[in-house]
């Protein structure tokens, strides 16, 4: 959603200015013009908030184990139900996604967690043109990249398992 | 508590979920074939199998707290202010408390309830 000042004086450069810098959400998602790190920020919350939904479903439809939300215990017909519905082309189409995203999102965070304690960081030093962040090394790109790959591997490996 | 613990849980719950999230897909294709997975009877033996329920109880706990609490940090950096982070931090709470109590009232129900066929 876009917070801008808006009303009068909208025209003059200043406000325009300072409309151009309230984006809101949205302008802070885009990384387009952005180095791979900024990237990786877009897709880890992208990631994180496409495994949560997942989470609500999946937490909701394992609930059919005991016959939904008034069952009262372990139900058979309950059960293939849901299968039924899940079990098919779309529910493991997901699945698979559901693999790629987790994975993606589970070795950035790991990279993440390593930057947060300093662990993968170079020393710093004075900025110099053209003042790239030296702190951001070869090293979190690699892993950036090792997380896409891996992801997009194990999405492969889930989509032979549960679709083969 | 500090935004500098709650980041703390939040990395906490980050490591934790990756080494139970992994588990739980082994368990769910490779270890154990997917078709069989998601059989009736082997399911109910995961759940009644102290084991694997206490492993499954941790992994509702771990991923909805680190769930609710990344939405928490995106909803922080969306807007500021007293009273939007005041309601967005118990909101939060509240949601965990209730979704953490809707999967363990499954958890709880398929470990000890009746078979019904």
């Amino acid at each position: 959603m876009t917070q801008n000042a808006g009303g009068e004086g909208a025209d003059s450069p200043s406000t325009e200015k300072q409309v151009k810098n309230q984006r809101g959400v949205l302008a802070s998602l885009n990384p387009s013009g952005y180095r791979l790190e900024r990237w990786a920020y877009t897709f880890q919350r992208v990631t994180g908030l496409a495994i949560l939904v997942y989470v609500l479903g999946h937490i909701g439809d394992t609930s059919f184990f005991v016959g939904g939300p008034f069952g009262s215990g372990p139900n058979t017909s309950s059960w293939s139900g849901d299968i039924a519905i899940t079990a098919n082309l779309v529910g493991n189409l997901i699945l698979v996604l559901v693999v790629l995203v987790v994975v993606f999102h589970g070795i950035n965070g790991i990279r993440l967690i390593l930057s947060e304690f300093g662990l993968i960081f170079k020393k710093p030093s004075r900025p110099e043109y053209p003042y790239r962040a030296k702190s951001q090394g070869a090293l979190q790109r690699h892993i950036i990249w090792l997380a896409i790959v891996a992801a997009i591997l194990a999405a492969l490996w889930a989509g032979s398992i549960i679709m083969g | 508590m500090r935004e500098s613990r709650i980041m703390l849980v939040q990395y906490v719950t980050a490591a934790a979920a990756i080494v139970l999230v992994t588990i739980h897909l082994l368990m769910q294709g490779v270890l154990v074939p997917y078709s069989l997975a998601i059989d009736f009877p082997h399911v109910l033996s995961v759940y009644r199998t102290w084991v694997d329920a206490a492993l499954l109880e941790s992994l509702l706990v771990v991923v909805v707290v680190h769930g609710f609490n990344g939405l928490r940090t995106i909803l922080h950096e969306w807007r500021q202010g007293v009273a939007w982070s005041r309601w967005v931090d118990r909101g939060t709470i509240a949601v965990i408390v209730v979704v953490v109590a809707y999967g363990t009232r499954t958890l709880i129900l398929a470990a000890t309830g009746t078979v019904v066929l």
